[in-house]
């Protein structure tokens, strides 16, 4: 790896693993002086039965729970984020405690935007860097292992109005303290468990050969890699398995550090326009991708793929670097039809019920996303398209 | 000492220099295609220039209170440095010595449109005899 000229790292959240931690962490809490907070989570969570323990523990930790706010869809969009900060303010709440994916922290990352400083979210705070100083106590409590948001600094939102995404990325956006209780994911049906550990997977992978890569968030990444490799089947076959929920949830957010410090690629890119336009889960989407989308990138990242491919547990003797790199994306390949096998996850866009038409749309979204400028190969339209058509089959 | 001794010297400068980079043929179509209203807010000295290229033709204007789809906000010095090529935009985000509002991806798409720019810059001051920096 060459080293760029610059990079910084700056990961502020607090994290504390253990399983069970969840229902009582009064002991980290006491640190924040809470005295009044909104809970912000979906309602499936709800019906499950994940929330009401952590509430309960919240309570017995001397803190007053004045709003459940479960309306959190799974791509969270202005108008809810709204209602929700409106909610929070009006309470008075003085923290926020976000349980759930992604789209819940995401969700509550802004609505601590507006509960810290208030005005016009979108016109204010989208972009890079636009807050003053920090916010409102936020603790993320991830109940799934992939996204890693419970540690990144930034949110992605949709504009249902324009369709459009909207990122907010800001240092003071990263999470104050993150609660990993594993068990949290023995619930987790065995596809979204798959999908949600390849894009942890792919967090890794691409945060390796992204042009802002750096010596730590590979450190990070290549630490991730081994712990999925050898994990996710064992999550995915026996859902409370905590020895594996524990790794795959560890390595998501490694991985969630990794990217948010060197940012993502193409395979993102790919999924990304997948999602917007066909709907497709983000995880599931990178798996397909992701070898497609290292092949894209191939010339540019061997030495780093044949890195990829020891860490994925393939044997270096007797093979060239080439031929050892090449090995790592058959063997990611070979991680997908094992998936496919136990739990019936789609291994191509075709059988994710993606149509064939959207294969140029999807190619044009890739090359406009905003990861394509990380990208370590240029993201073109002609060049990249063939490698969606070998996604869709 | 900043680069720009005052607003009105920076408006002549980096003014004139926007509107040079318009009478660049190849760079002009690229960047009204974007079709972007991106206004720069300049501190140290204070100066905000706005570039509409919703148009056939990119216009500029100063310290004008329309509203402009991406803002990004700099000390005048960053600015200089930026245009002689010597300040990488994502890095300078991440060190908060540029703070952008409004959506990340259409910045990032105009880097490489402007990229020229960097030879120019240097060309352009030597020309108008714009000792700086
Ligand atoms: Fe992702």
């Amino acid at each position: 790896m060459a080293f760029s000229d610059f990079f910084q790292f700056y990961c502020p959240t607090k994290l504390v693993f253990q399983p069970g931690i969840s229902k009582d962490f009064s002991a980290e809490l006491a640190h924040f002086s809470l005295t009044k907070v909104q809970v912000i989570t979906d309602a499936m969570l709800v019906k499950v039965g994940l929330v009401a323990p952590i509430v309960e523990g919240l309570k017995n930790a001397g803190i007053e729970v004045v709003s459940i706010f479960d309306r959190v869809p799974p791509n969270s969009e202005l108008k809810i984020i709204q209602e929700c900060a409106d909610e929070a303010i009006q309470k008075e709440v003085d923290g926020i405690i976000a349980i759930g994916g992604g789209s819940v922290i995401d969700t509550a990352k802004c609505v601590d935007i507006l509960l810290t400083y208030g005005g016009d979210l979108v016109n204010d705070y989208s972009g890079a860097e636009t807050l003053s100083g920090p916010l409102k106590p936020l603790i993320a409590i991830p109940t799934t292992s992939g996204t890693g948001s419970e540690v990144t600094h930034a949110a992605v939102i949709l504009d249902a109005s324009t369709h459009t995404k909207l990122s907010f990325v800001d240092r003071n956006l990263a999470p104050h303290m993150a609660i990993l209780d594993p068990e949290l994911t023995f619930g987790l049906p065995a596809k979204l468990t798959a999908a949600t550990a390849m894009d942890a997977l792919t967090h890794a992978i691409e945060s390796m050969t992204s042009i802002q890569t750096n010596p730590i968030s590979t450190a990070l990444a290549m630490q991730v890699i081994p712990l999925i490799r050898q994990n996710i089947l064992k999550a995915v076959l026996n859902g409370q398995d905590l020895e594996a929920r524990s790794a795959l949830m560890t390595a998501a957010t490694l991985a969630g550090i990794a990217f948010d410090h060197s940012m993502v690629g193409v395979v993102h890119g790919m999924s990304h326009a997948a999602g917007g336009l066909a709907g497709i889960h983000h995880g599931l989407a990178n798996s397909i991708f992701l070898p497609w989308g290292m092949d894209y990138n191939f010339e540019k990242c061997v030495e780093t793929y044949a890195k990829v491919a020891t860490l994925l547990g393939i044997k270096r003797e007797g093979l060239s670097e080439t031929d050892l790199a090449r090995q790592g994306i058959e063997s990611i390949k070979k991680l997908r039809a094992e998936l496919k096998q136990a739990c019936g996850m789609a291994e191509n866009l075709s059988e994710a019920g993606v149509s064939q038409d959207l294969l140029e749309a999807i190619t044009e979204g890739a090359v406009n996303d905003g990861t394509s400028f990380y990208n370590p190969r240029e993201v073109v339209k002609e060049d990249l398209l063939p490698f969606v058509q070998k996604a869709f089959k | 000492m900043a680069v720009f001794e005052s607003s009105e010297r920076l408006q002549e400068v980096l003014g004139g220099f926007f509107q040079f980079l318009l009478t660049q043929e190849e760079m002009a179509k690229k960047l009204l295609a974007s079709k972007m209203v991106i206004k720069f807010n300049y501190t140290d000295p204070a100066l905000s220039i706005t570039i509409d290229m919703t148009g056939s033709e990119g216009i500029i204007t100063f310290n004008d209170t329309k509203k402009a789809e991406v803002e990004m906000s700099m000390k005048a010095d960053v600015a200089h440095r930026f245009w002689m090529g010597n300040v990488n935009l994502v890095i300078a985000l991440a060190r908060r010595e540029m703070v952008a509002k409004g959506p990340i991806p259409k910045i990032l798409k105009l880097l490489p449109i402007i990229k020229p720019a960097y030879v120019l810059y240097p060309q352009y001051m030597k020309e108008k005899n714009l000792n700086i920096g």
